[in-house]
């Protein structure tokens, strides 16, 4: 089950999305630019990371272990002399491909198979709702564990882990708009227009009832990246010496006294980015795509 | 309906997302490629004792087919026998116990803080005089939200163990042992709650009895407390029960953090070890007490507040429509 309630549409109205503006930049906010940025440099951090950090994250060096933070490594060195801020900005695109996975996974699933529930109903539904039951019913950082352990530990593994636990919520979101847009009176125009059932469905439902569910995407991405961070946290995900935030973290455990750098710089990146994609998302809904 | 049949309804079907919770991750462990407890029982690299091997693979009847198989677990978790740890072969039963009262308690008291928390932040983000202080606080249920658990408890750790010197992070101190762990855990799952809770009293603000009793010259303290919080929180309630399940699940981060005995470092090293009965069996555990919690939480409801009725008709479309949890929030709205 996730943390994250969408409020369900009620039947029988159509989101009132105010008459449309152009988007000033002098009307952005300033936590909005902030979250940009953020976002900007994460993008940045996965196509070019050597951009970012002049060090190899893999390369130890004996003469500068457990260094605190200085110009020369803004983020100090770990146990084996590794600059931490390579670190950081090499492992981005784990966290990020594998969230990503994640939720691509989780959406196809989630949209086919609530599209079907909804279109089906019946025995069908009947059968597919009783299944998202059963999975909000498991805690899902709990449910990606089990899946973990059937498949084996791995980065990609958790990634799938991670996208089958998401599968209830896209399903129950899917299912219940594409009814509430079933209902509306312009789909049985359609219907009385001549469109088939299939047709109907595929050209009008479908486009009609998949906002919701995209916007619910940028909410379960954060989502995404917490869990397979707490999944390789505990070592379930990438193997060392890879860097990855979750994994970061769980080397830096043993020096969180003396080197407190080690567990608060992977932890933080975390944090900020789940908030800036958020923001950023929230973003684009409301103002770039009225 | 009567109100007789909605509760019996309720319960045949709490009972059957218990079973169906069991068979899907039988399923999702036995049924995809490889048997965990097989090869888990004869691995060459890693081989357990002949004394723990040979009982084990009379017990789990490796020989006989899945189906048949997942029969004679079934009939065994029904009478409370959950099998054996394939890594060191003691009941599970016996593995559970241990670290159960260890979780329940840290997960109360988990309860307990984050109800106290999203109460304190959602009145202050409601109806802190200044607006500044109220837009700040409304922030912090999305930063909760988007904090991993180990570095809230990391950071706990360090400075009220480390440098402070409060709280002992090795030594058992009682209930003050407790506090930085459920903290922790509190943070984690409070934030969902303050949202809805900060949605309801802003709404119930808004209502027109909330002009009516300033009209009649009532303290606002008294209306924010006795009457805006009472018709606002009902939703936030619901919420709060479907955090159980993530309480317990949190529990695993919060247990290795702070190295706790619980079912959380259980689940972490059963997961670890691919102990695949000792997965199943917490699975159950939680989907079960899950499934309980919220149970009781639907049947308390006309209690709570006298306006709902069990037995609400619905209307056939409404119906269709209706997944168990959007059912019940019809339930509630009628």
């Amino acid at each position: 089950m996730t943390t994250i309630e969408t409020p369900p549409t009620q039947p029988g109205t159509v989101p009132d999305r105010g008459p449309a503006r152009r988007l000033r930049l002098r009307d952005v906010a300033v936590v909005d630019w902030v979250a940009i940025v953020v976002v900007a440099f994460l993008v940045l951090a996965v196509v070019a990371p050597g951009l970012l950090t002049p060090y190899d994250p893999l390369r130890p060096d004996s003469n500068a272990i457990l260094q605190a933070p200085s110009s020369a490594h803004p983020f100090g060195t770990d146990y084996l002399g590794r600059d931490l801020l390579s670190r950081v900005v090499y492992g981005t695109v784990r966290t990020m491909v594998g969230s990503a996975i994640a939720v691509v996974i989780g959406l196809g699933i989630g949209t086919v198979l609530g599209l079907v529930a909804a279109y089906f109903g019946g025995i069908v539904d009947a059968v597919i709702s009783r299944v998202v039951d059963v999975l909000l019913s498991i805690p899902g950082l709990l449910l990606s564990m089990v899946i973990v352990v059937a498949l084996g530990f791995g980065a990609i593994n958790a990634a799938i882990a991670v996208g089958v636990s998401s599968v209830a919520v896209f399903t129950r979101l899917m299912r219940s708009e594409t009814l509430t847009v079933t209902a509306l009176p312009f789909v049985e125009a359609s219907h009385h227009l001549g469109g088939t059932r299939r047709q109907v469905l595929i050209r009008h439902v479908f486009p009609n009832s998949y906002t919701a569910v995209l916007s619910l995407t940028a909410l379960q991405f954060g989502l995404a990246i917490l869990w397979i961070s707490s999944l390789s946290f505990l070592g379930y995900g990438a193997p060392p010496p890879q860097p990855e935030w979750g994994l970061l973290v769980a080397e830096g455990r043993e020096y969180v006294v003396s080197a407190p750098w080690l567990v608060v710089v992977p932890g933080l990146a975390i944090t900020v980015s789940v908030l800036a994609i958020s923001r950023v998302s929230q973003f684009v809904r409301e103002r770039v795509l009225p | 309906m009567t109100r007789r049949s909605f509760v019996l309804r309720r319960i045949a079907q709490s009972l059957l997302v218990i079973y169906l919770s069991y068979t899907l991750v039988f399923a999702v462990l036995f049924v995809l490629p490889g048997n965990p407890i097989k090869d888990k029982i004869t691995n060459p690299l890693n081989p357990l004792p002949e004394a723990v091997v040979k009982p084990l693979l009379e017990y789990y009847d490796l020989d006989l087919p899945l189906w048949q198989q997942y029969l004679v677990t079934l009939k065994r978790t029904v009478t409370g026998d959950l099998g054996y740890s394939l890594v060191n072969g003691r009941p599970v039963t016996e593995v559970l116990a241990q670290g159960l009262s260890e979780t329940l308690v840290l997960a109360s008291i988990a309860l307990a803080f984050s109800v106290l928390l999203a109460l304190g932040i959602s009145l202050t983000a409601v109806f802190f005089p200044v607006a500044a202080v109220r837009n700040a606080v409304r922030v912090l249920p999305a930063v909760f939200l988007s904090t991993p658990s180990f570095l809230v408890g990391f950071a706990l750790l360090v400075v009220f163990s480390f440098r402070l010197g409060w709280v002992s992070s090795i030594r058992d101190e009682g209930f003050v042992s407790y506090v930085l762990p459920a903290l922790t855990l509190a943070i984690a799952v409070n934030a969902p709650i303050s949202q809805v809770l900060i949605q309801g009293l802003s709404k119930a603000k808004g209502e027109p009895f909330v002009t009516v009793l300033k009209a009649k010259g009532v303290p606002a303290f008294t209306i924010a407390g006795r009457h805006i919080l009472k018709n606002g929180s009902i939703p936030a309630l619901t919420l709060t029960a479907l955090t159980v399940g993530d309480l317990l699940a949190g529990a695993t981060i919060v247990e290795t953090v702070f190295n706790r005995t619980g079912i959380g470092l259980i689940t972490e090293q059963a997961v670890r070890e691919q102990d695949t009965p000792v997965v199943m069996a917490i699975v159950v555990l939680v989907s079960t007490l899950f499934v309980v919690i919220n149970l009781v939480t639907d049947l308390l409801y006309p209690v709570i507040d006298p306006r709902i009725t069990l037995a609400a008709r619905r209307s056939p479309r409404q119906r269709r429509g209706s997944l168990s949890r959007r059912g019940r929030r019809q339930v509630v709205a009628g």
